[in-house]
């Protein structure tokens, strides 16, 4: 960077300043969702679709639903969408944490004992692999529609994500580090915590991840199957209705839902909590383990952030 | 294995070596035993939690699963139900690889990058279930519906996994044949996708992974045959044991689709590659 090499890019002629601004990244990025409601407009348009309606009217929809003045009242329930949206996290959360700590022990387990990977690994593959739609629909017949079956069907989800991840975590972790911490006697509690937890912290992120955002779905597709309250169950109810304002806005209100976690929440977590890495430069071995993605993550960064700078 | 190796088998072998090759044998042995030790335990389990703990009616072990499997082969719709499946599934997730591809391969162009970014993102966070019920409102049962929904799911995984490995092209080479003028279609042609196979080959097992059970969603809702539609029937009249059949009959098809047949073809599409076939 500082060498002073020419790019072709300095040498591109000047252009005027709209073509310069439609050139910009974030002008590309803005015009995203102004194609997307164009096309929906196209579509409500061109479809002979009695029920189909345009964007504006879902975000009527979504407006007043968040502002408490729905046009129909929820059935029998009388509830509104932050009570449902509130069972619904209620049970996302529980979920997880049974998840994380059952899939830590299992996945631990996993990791340090050959004979109790070969034991669990095929069932736990298996689990992975099955649709949330067939937990949903049989939790829903055995545990009724309340609390237990959209819960279950959520760890299921989630938990084999937990164990594979926490078993690569104990795969992975540094062996010449823990026989020279031995070797230089250093105590047992501070091996754990200098060096066990730091090297398990990337694939245990990785697991909370799985876990959050996995569960959410499986426990979306279990509402709507498989019980009489929460998210799911208010998309399906829309859906009944024949709302589709109702079914697009609740569907918005998940995906709002999920870019937050995973944006806000999880980003800032992993910045948080990885924030050590950079300056661990004295540590040259321990840094080692993690050059992989920082360097790909960072430069990756720079090149937008300087890409921005020459356009905008 | 034996005609791989570079020495004479037999008297030539060190002690070492046989020490090592012997533990290796013991402790396959010993991986082996336990793994099907796990297969008894988890599938005794079941059967037992069967009749004790739930009625049979509701949790219908292995032994009846398996029984009920002929029954439904003697009934002659299986062939049919997997076709029509398997059909949506080639389809829908047919268009939606290459419309994934294509966006994968747009984002060389920083412009269409930060065009697609969002939408990829919003794919694959958002749960399929929303895609499913707002294709079927938008297009009621027509197969634009469920066709929107597998694409909506899928194109993201697609597109995230070439867009990785055009991340890690070569970028010599590339500047090599830019410089030496050959045009851009050759170089997609002679670099790009050469290297790109083994990222596409990752993007057809995770999106198919993915996109059955997307598929069998969408025939919950909107279909007259199928995984899916099955599934919904079957759950509804309360026959379990159906249910279950149903569902891992097709499971242990997709498993073997996934894990078998394209890594079959994956490995001989990879035949020229030493380093791959040696592994």
């Amino acid at each position: 960077m500082t060498t002073g090499v020419i790019t072709p890019k300095t040498i591109i002629p000047k252009s005027g300043p709209l073509a310069q601004l439609l050139k910009a990244s974030l002008t590309a990025r803005l015009l995203m969702p102004v194609f997307v409601i164009f096309i929906w407009y196209v579509i409500y348009w061109t479809l002979d679709s009695r029920i189909f309606v345009p964007p504006h009217e879902v975000a009527q929809f979504m407006w007043a639903e968040l502002t408490l003045n729905t046009l129909l009242k929820y059935g029998s329930v009388k509830s509104n969408v932050y009570e449902m949206f509130g069972i619904t996290i209620f049970r996302l959360l529980t979920g997880f944490t049974v998840s994380m700590v059952l899939g830590t022990v299992i996945g631990l387990a996993m990791g340090l004992s050959k004979s109790v990977n070969a034991f669990f690994h095929d069932w736990v593959m298996a689990i992975l692999a099955m649709p949330a739609l067939v937990w949903g629909l049989f939790l829903g017949l055995v545990f009724g529609f309340g609390h237990q079956a959209p819960i279950y069907a959520c760890i299921l989800a989630g938990i084999p994500f937990v164990i594979v991840n926490v078993r690569e975590g104990v795969r992975n972790t540094p062996r010449e580090l823990f026989d020279m911490a031995r070797a230089f006697g250093v105590p047992q509690q501070q091996i754990t915590r200098n060096v066990l937890l730091p090297s398990l912290m990337p694939f245990f992120f990785a697991a909370v991840r799985y876990a959050f955002s996995i569960g959410w779905k499986g426990l979306v597709i279990a509402e709507v199957f498989g019980s009489a309250s929460g998210m799911g169950w208010t998309i399906k109810f829309w859906y009944d209705a024949h709302r589709t304002q109702g079914v697009i806005g609740t569907g918005l209100f998940f995906v709002i839902f999920a870019l937050v976690l995973e944006k806000v929440v999880f980003e800032r977590f992993a910045k948080r909590a990885f924030k050590w890495r950079p300056q661990a430069g004295d540590i040259d071995v321990v840094e080692e383990q993690f050059l992989f993605d920082p360097t790909i993550e960072g430069a990756g960064e720079a090149e937008y952030v300087s890409e921005e700078g020459i356009n905008g | 294995m034996v005609t791989t190796q570079e020495k004479p088998q037999g008297a030539d072998r060190s002690a070492e070596e046989e020490r090592l090759l012997a533990e290796q044998r013991r402790e396959n042995r010993n991986k082996w035993i336990w793994r099907i030790t796990g297969y008894v335990v988890v599938l005794a389990v079941w059967e037992f939690l069967s009749g004790l703990i739930l009625e049979e009616a509701l949790l219908p072990g292995p032994i009846r699963i398996f029984q009920t499997f002929p029954d439904i082969w003697e009934g002659g719709t299986l062939l049919d139900n997997f076709g029509a499946t398997l059909t949506r599934i080639g389809i829908g997730f047919g268009l939606s690889f290459i419309a994934g591809a294509a966006i994968g391969l747009f984002t060389q162009n920083r412009w269409l990058d930060s065009f697609f970014r969002d939408a990829v993102v919003v794919s694959l966070t958002s749960p399929g279930l929303v895609w499913a019920l707002t294709g079927l409102i938008i297009w009621g049962f027509r197969p634009l519906g469920w066709i929107f929904a597998i694409f909506m799911t899928t194109f993201a995984l697609v597109s995230v996994n070439i867009s990785e490995g055009i991340r890690a092209l070569p970028k010599d080479l590339l500047d090599m044949s830019k410089a030496f003028g050959v045009s851009a279609f050759d170089r997609q042609r002679h670099i790009v996708i050469p290297h790109l196979a083994p990222y596409i080959f990752t993007a057809v097992r995770f999106g198919f992974s993915i996109a059955w059970k997307v598929t069998v969603l969408t025939e919950v809702f909107s279909s007259n045959k199928g995984i899916g539609f099955q599934l919904r029937v079957t759950s509804q009249v309360f026959q379990l044991d159906e249910f279950f059949t149903w569902v891992l009959s097709f499971f242990v098809f997709a498993l073997f689709l996934e894990k078998v047949v394209l890594q079959k073809f994956e490995d001989r599409f990879f035949r020229w590659r030493p380093e791959v076939s040696a592994a």
